[in-house]
Parts: structure tokens; sequence; C-alpha cells
């Protein structure tokens, strides 16, 4: 009886003991073990990706924010620059200060301290920096002063040891130069302040990311001030008072629609509906925003309909209980307690909206701007915008700012991630 | 600003009033809070002033340039159209002083009569508009009585603009349809349709001053999007993504999973830009190097298909290996334990059992992530290059459809070529196919979640 349960066909139960199995359950065993090394593997891969990613950009940004200066006696007082210290008091005295040749000045000392190839030492704009501390201390006129000039890109090639990408000899003969410089104190790394208060430039010791940073935040101020209101209505609209209509469902399929649509349609929507149609100002911050707020609306959307949808009915019908009319019940109750909820989803989309750069590209916000915007309306450009043009330029002094543009990017966005996180455990509610 | 100030005093005069109302009586208690009344007020004052300024300065501009038309000034204006539109535009901008000098002389003196016109017009419309404001704030005004449903009126007026704001999804939608539509239909006046999709020449910039039709066939364009999208991409993002899942859902210890999924979050967060820059400066010349030293392909180039496709794949991993999260977590834990319970191994239950199950989610969000993947701009924009080669080498390059785009668009052309027009075509085909792909995951999806509930 006891073998019929065992074999009922007949069968020889098995010998878990025999060699066989015992190789078959290895095996089994192996293949269990390799798979989960496949997993951590894949993890580790990714993770490894992002930090190499970050390493890259973090190790040739950090010289980005640096920039090599040079020390450069200058004899005001000696220079054929007539300025006295008095006549800038005046009303004139922007003028005045456009109309002396710093330039000049610049150069004339540069040969003077260094030799013929002088000038060649100092970066091209630097006589800007002549200008600005003329500007800042008119005393200076009346002396002489050692200032510290922003060096040219080969110098500061030259600071790395690098050869950089055309081995030559003259690459050599400048890195033996900075040697030189360097022991006589001549040379020095410092933080570069045009980095972070100069807006774009055709020369990379001058390029800063100033410009680029207030055309992102006027950006963004536009993509809030239109996303948010319009996002927050329309989610109260469909989750509280909506009727179940076919009206209602084609509402709700575009906006989750338009939360999948390619970022760069979006481009396509602006420059044929804003610019083409309306007449907006091409490459305005007025325009980027009106784009972006399109883009992010539906994030906000669905992000405040599930917070609201989070807040228990039994609140709902307490307050209708007591005589609130449905806007009350919503003003005074329902939208206080999704508030963390709806700001949560609105960081998340802004940081997006942040990030995006090719719709701005095609509604002309690639165009190269030197001066900061003033308004809504003056042509700007955004920092991953920025990103992408550096990112395009010959010149190798551009590599180390995109870099650093790329860290400011990455730093703004990890604090308004950051924010989103802290608002959600903060005042994440269970009912 | 002034009507908003009026709306403003208007709040609180009405609300003051409807307060004082309030004790006095005796026997009717008053409907709606004093604060309704206000609002009631503010509205009337404000709407209807609102709407008659937006569409005086609608019409204003065309009545302004009637009364300069008809100035003695404008008698030696020349007769043709263009050169007439070219004064009278000049001759505003003069006039509103965002144009210091002009070219025209005719413009010169043109100016002045815009000037008064454009501020006789402008007083008409601020009269207007106050009076209207006023009138229509004593309407309301009058019937803040006890008895008065304000509430009522007021949240009718709340319930309209909720539905407005909702309606702006749809208006987005239809924009987005209508620009492409209309200019794709544009475009395929000159081109035809077939020769677009079907051609297999791409090389919009020979013709600067030709329509050649020759030069808009889209096919290396697609092949290119889906070599770097659909496939290379996906060969990185689909393993990796996939067992991460897998890994992270059946193996991990709770604080390891806790850490890491952040970090794969923080993937799909950082902007394309800067996996375009990186992709461009680190990536591709890597990918060049393997190529020419280690496999001996002579013609990869630095802008590979290769390099953007496996940088594109890494930022969608988060895409992929969330989608699988959820899909894993929805199978029911009594199909694990009933395989585990028969003695299948951990990886053996995740591979016939849990994956199995499983698929209608992944395979959802696996077309979820083709979907952005082809849409995606920045990175092929940046690692992927022009050229559009109809090649299967991954160490070619080739071009894709959202590259042209930018390609096409970005740069100092008249609106109306044919270069920019397919742009707007191939914004379309995107449009469509990444719709499409959307709908076919979120059906595939939906199904099955059906399965287990």
């Amino acid at each position: 009886m006891n073998t019929a349960i065992a074999s009922p066909t007949g069968r020889q139960p098995t010998d878990w003991a025999a060699d066989a199995m015992q190789r078959r359950i290895r095996a089994r065993y192996r293949a269990e073990k390799r798979f989960r090394f496949y997993g951590l593997f894949a993890i580790l891969l990714s993770a490894g990706f992002l930090a190499f990613l970050l390493i890259t950009m973090v190790s040739s940004g950090a010289r980005g924010f640096t920039q090599t200066q040079i020390a450069l006696p200058v004899n005001f007082a000696a220079s054929d620059i007539f300025l006295e210290p008095g006549q800038l008091d005046g009303e004139d005295r922007a003028q005045l200060l456009a109309r002396a040749d710093f330039q000049n000045l610049a150069r004339q000392s540069a040969i003077a301290t260094y030799g013929e190839d002088g000038p060649r030492l100092l970066s091209n704009g630097a006589w800007v920096k002549l200008r600005n501390a003329v500007s800042d201390d008119p005393t200076l006129l009346t002396r002489e002063e050692v200032i510290w000039m922003p060096a040219s890109t080969e110098v500061d090639f030259a600071a790395r040891g690098d050869m950089g990408p055309r081995q030559s000899e003259e690459r050599a003969a400048m890195i033996e130069r900075y040697g030189e410089l360097d022991e006589a104190g001549q040379v020095r790394r410092a933080l570069s302040w045009t980095f972070l208060t100069m807006a774009d430039s055709s020369d990379p010791t001058l390029a800063g990311i100033w410009g680029a940073l207030k055309g992102s935040l006027l950006t963004m101020i536009v993509t809030l001030l239109l996303a948010f209101p319009i996002g927050v209505l329309a989610a109260v609209y469909l989750e509280e008072y909506a009727p179940q209509n076919r009206w209602t469902d084609m509402i709700e399929v575009s906006i989750n629609n338009l939360a999948a649509v390619p970022s760069i349609i979006f481009g396509l929507l602006g420059l044929a509906v804003f610019i083409n149609t309306f007449y907006l100002p091409r490459s305005a911050a007025v325009v980027g925003g009106l784009t972006l707020a399109l883009m992010t609306m539906p994030v906000i959307v669905i992000a405040g309909r599930n917070a609201i949808k989070s807040v228990p009915p039994s609140i709902r019908d307490a307050a209708l209980g007591v005589g609130a009319s449905p806007v009350q019940v919503l003003t005074h109750h329902v939208l206080p307690l999704s508030l963390p909820g709806i700001l949560t989803g609105t960081i998340i989309g802004m940081s997006r909206a942040l990030g995006e750069t090719a719709p701005l590209l095609l509604i002309g916000m690639r165009a190269f701007v030197a001066t900061p915007p003033d308004g809504f309306t003056d042509p700007a450009t955004v920092l991953p915008v920025q990103i992408f043009l550096w990112s395009d330029e010959l010149d190798p002094g551009f590599v180390e700012r995109t870099s650093a543009a790329i860290i400011v990017l990455l730093l703004f966005l990890l604090a308004m991630n950051g924010l989103a996180i802290w608002l959600r455990n903060k005042y994440e509610q269970r009912w | 600003m002034m009507v908003i100030g009026f709306a403003a005093i208007g709040w609180f005069t009405a609300r003051m009033r409807a307060a004082r109302l309030r004790p006095t009586e005796g026997a009717v208690r008053a409907h709606s809070l004093p604060g309704y009344h206000g609002w009631y007020v503010a509205l009337w004052l404000a709407i209807p002033a609102l709407a008659f300024l937006t569409v005086w300065s609608v019409v204003m501009p065309g009545m302004v340039e009637q009364s300069v038309l008809a100035s003695p000034a404008a008698q030696t204006l020349p007769a043709s159209d263009i050169e007439r539109t070219a004064i009278l535009g000049e001759a505003r901008a003069l006039a509103d002083g965002s144009l210091r000098a002009a070219f025209n002389e005719e413009a010169e003196a043109l100016a002045p009569a815009f000037k008064e016109a454009s501020g006789f017009y402008s007083v008409i419309g601020l009269i207007a508009t106050v009076l209207l404001a006023f009138a229509c704030g004593a309407y309301a005004f009058l019937r803040v009585r006890p008895d008065f449903r304000a509430r009522n009126r007021v949240e009718r007026v709340v319930m309209w603009v909720l539905l407005i704001a909702s309606l702006i999804a749809i208006l987005t939608t239809i924009g987005i349809v209508a620009s492409l539509l209309f200019e794709t239909i544009r475009f395929f006046d000159r081109i035809s349709p077939i020769e677009f999709i079907f051609g297999t020449h791409w090389s919009p910039r020979s013709t600067t001053f030709s329509d050649d039709p020759g030069s808009f066939g889209a096919i290396p364009l697609f092949w290119g999007t889906i070599l770097i999208g659909a496939i290379i991409a996906m060969i990185v993002a689909i393993p990796l993504g996939l067992m991460s899942a897998v890994y992270l859902t059946q193996y991990a210890p709770a604080r390891f999973r806790s850490v890491m999924k952040p970090v794969l979050e923080i993937l799909a967060g950082v902007p394309t830009v800067v996996y375009g820059y990186f992709a461009a400066l680190t990536v591709a010349p890597a990918v060049r190097d393997f190529a020419v030293n280690v496999l001996g392909v002579s013609s990869a180039s630095s802008e590979s298909a290769l390099a953007a496709g496996v940088v594109m794949g890494v930022m969608i991993i988060p895409f992929v290996s969330s989608m699988a999260d959820d899909s894993l977590a929805a199978v029911p834990g009594a199909m694990r334990d009933g395989s585990l319970a028969m003695g299948a191994t951990n990886s053996e239950t995740i591979k016939r059992v849990l994956i199995p199950a499983a698929l209608p989610g992944i395979v959802g969000g696996v077309l979820l992530a083709v979907s952005r993947a082809i849409g995606e701009t920045m990175i092929v924009v940046m690692a992927a290059g022009l050229a559009a080669n109809l090649t299967a080498n991954p160490f070619e390059s080739v071009t894709t459809v959202t590259v042209q785009i930018v390609q096409l668009l970005t740069g100092d052309q008249e609106f109306d070529s044919s270069k920019t027009l397919a742009a707007f075509a191939l914004g379309l085909v995107l449009f469509i196919v990444t719709l499409l792909l959307n709908i076919i995951a979120l059906s595939v999806v939906k199904r099955f979640r059906e399965a287990y509930e």
C-alpha cells in the first residue's frame, strides 16, 4: 500500500543523495546565485554610471569657478589716460570711462612688465577689469597699483600642465613660462567673480552665468504664475465638481496625453502660436515661460488631483453638514489639507521645467545674449540653453565653464527636489 | 490696474454695507456673509470692465490706423501695400517710443498723427471703462440686501473659473494638433506626402532656393530614431532596469532598497542637456576609440549612434525599473508562495512565475520608455550628429527626427520655406507616434490590472 502511494506509476522514488541529483541541486543554487548577482550588478552599474557622470562634471567643473590671474603693475598716474579722480564724480562718469583707452593701458603695462608677448598672457577682455577698478576707486588714477588680471586661456592651460589637444612647442614653451611666473609669485588661482556675475561672452575667461541664471529665474516666474493657478483650479474642478460626461472625459484624456507629449512638440507649439500668430517677442522670457507653463500644467494637475483625492470624504461631509457651501468646503478645508501634496507636485514640475532645453531652443532662446535681461520681454537665455551653447564652443576654455554651469544647474535641481522631499515628509498625513 | 483698484474699493464698501445691514434686521437674517456681497460687487466691477478693455485693445489699433490714414500727412503714402505697412509700422514704433529714429521720412511725418490718434482713443477707452465699471458696480451694489443670495452667485462664477482652467488643457491639445496640422498641410502642398514618408534621401540644407522634393525623404530619420531610441537605448535600459527592479523588490534588504531607489530616480531627474554634454564629451570619444582601436571599424564617427543610444538608455533605466517594480509588486503573493512551496528557487520563481505574470505591466513600461526615448532631443542633438545615414552600423553617425526639427528651426530663415514647414511635418509624425505608443502602453497596463482584481 505504502509503495503504491510513493510511486503510483511504478517509478522509483527520487534518490536525493545520488550524485546526479546533488549536481543538479548545486547547479540550481549556482544559477540562483548568478541571477542574484546579475541584479546587484545591474543596480551598481546604473549607480556607477551616475557617480561617473557626477565625478566627471565636478572634477572638470570645479576649475570653472576659479580663474588663473596674473599680477599686472599698472602705473595709472603716468599713463596717457587723461582722467582725474575728481572728474568721475560728475554725471558723465560712464561716458568718460567708456572713452578712456584702458585697452591700450593694459597692453602697455603688460609689455612693460612681461616683455613683447606680455599682452598674450592676458585675457582679451582683461582691460575691462582695469576700468571697473578705476570706477570703484577713482583715487587709483593718481598712483601705481598691482592689479590681478584674468589670464588668457593659454596660460590657464599651462597652469594645469596640460598640453592640450594640439601638442606643440608653443604649448611647451608656455608651460615653462608659467613655471617661471609661478616662482616669481606673479600668478595665482582665485575665485572667479566674473563667472558668477557676468553674462555670456565669446571669451571664456570673461563668460559668466549670471545672465542665464537671471533668464532662468524670469522664465520660471512666468511659468509658476501661469501653471500653478491653472493647474490647481483644473485639478479642483476635475476632482470635486466635474460631472461624469463626455466633456470631462475629454479634459482628462487630454491632460494625461499632454503629460506624455515630447517636450520639443511644445516648442513647436510655442513657435507657431506665440511667436508666429501673436507676434510675441522672440527669445523673451515671457514666451519661454508660457511654453513651459503649458508643459508643467499637466504635471501639477495630476499631482493636485492625487492630493485632493487623498483628503477623506468625511471632512467634506462634515463641512457640508454644518452648512458650508461647496466653495467654502473647498477653500476652508480641502485646499489647505491638500496643499503640501500640491506644492510637492508643483516643485517637481518646476524642476523639470528648469532643466528643459529643447522647446526653448525652438522659440529662439539660443541667441547670444551678452547683457542680463531686465524684464520679461528682453532677449534672454536660460541655464540649460547656456550649457548647450557653451558645449558647442570651439575654445577649449569653455569646457570647464560648461561643467561649472552644469554644477550650478544640478545644485539648483537638488535644492528644489530636497525642498519637495522635505515638504512631503513634514506634512504627509495618514488618515 | 485701475480696474482692480476699483474692484477692491467695491469689495470694501459693499462688505461694509452688508455688515451694517445685518444686525438691524429682526426677522430676515442675511442669506450670505458680508464677504460674499463684497465679492459680488467686485466681480461685477471688474469682469465687464476687463472684458471691455480686452476688446478695446484689439479694436483700437485698427481705429487708430483709420484716423491716421484720414489725416493730411497720410496723403503722400505710397500705394503699394508692403511699403505702406512698413511705414505705418515704423511710425507706430516711433510714436510709442520703442524706436528712436526712423528709416523712412514719411514715418517721421506720420508719428505725431499716430501719437495724437492713439492718445485720443486711449482716453475714450479709459472713460468708457470707468463708466462701465461704475454702472455695473452700482447695479450690483444696489442689490446688496439681506435676502440677496450673493453667495450662490459668487460660487457660480467660481465654477466657471474652474471650468475654464480645465479647458486650457483641451485648448493646448487643440493648439498643438492645429498648429502641426496646418503647417504640415502647407508642407504637403509643396512636397508630396508619399515622397516624404517613403523617400530615402534627406538633405534639406541643399534646398536653399529651390524646393527639390527629392531631398525630403524622411526614412533615414525614422530609421535613425528607431536605431537610437528603440534599439540601442532599449538594449541598455531593459536588462538593467528590469534586473534592478527584480533585485530591489525580491532580494535587497530594506535599507539597501531605501538608498538605491532614490539614487536610480536621480538618473531620471538629471537634465537631458547634462546627459547630452556628457555623451558628447566623454562617452562619444571613448566609443570611437574603442571602435577604431579594438574592433578596427574604420568608419567609426565621433558622433555615433551608439554613444547617444547608450546614454539615452541610462536615462531611461528608472522608467523601466519603476514600471517593472510596480507590476512585480502587483503580482499576488500567493503565486509566489505557491511556487516557492513547490521547491523552486527564488530565481526560478522570478523567471517562471513573477515575470510572466507581470509581463503586461513590464511591456507597458517598456513602450512608455520607447516613446520617451524617441521624443528625447538634447542627448541626440549633442551626441548623434546630423548626417542622415541609412545604416545599421552603430558606430556611424545617424540623425533623428528631433535633431532635424531643431536643425531646421534654428537659424535665420523665413517662416514660409519648405524647410521650416518640414519641421512641423516631422513634429506631427513624432506626436502621432508617441501618442499611439502611450495609448497602447496604457491599454496593455490596464488589461493586466484587471486580471488580478
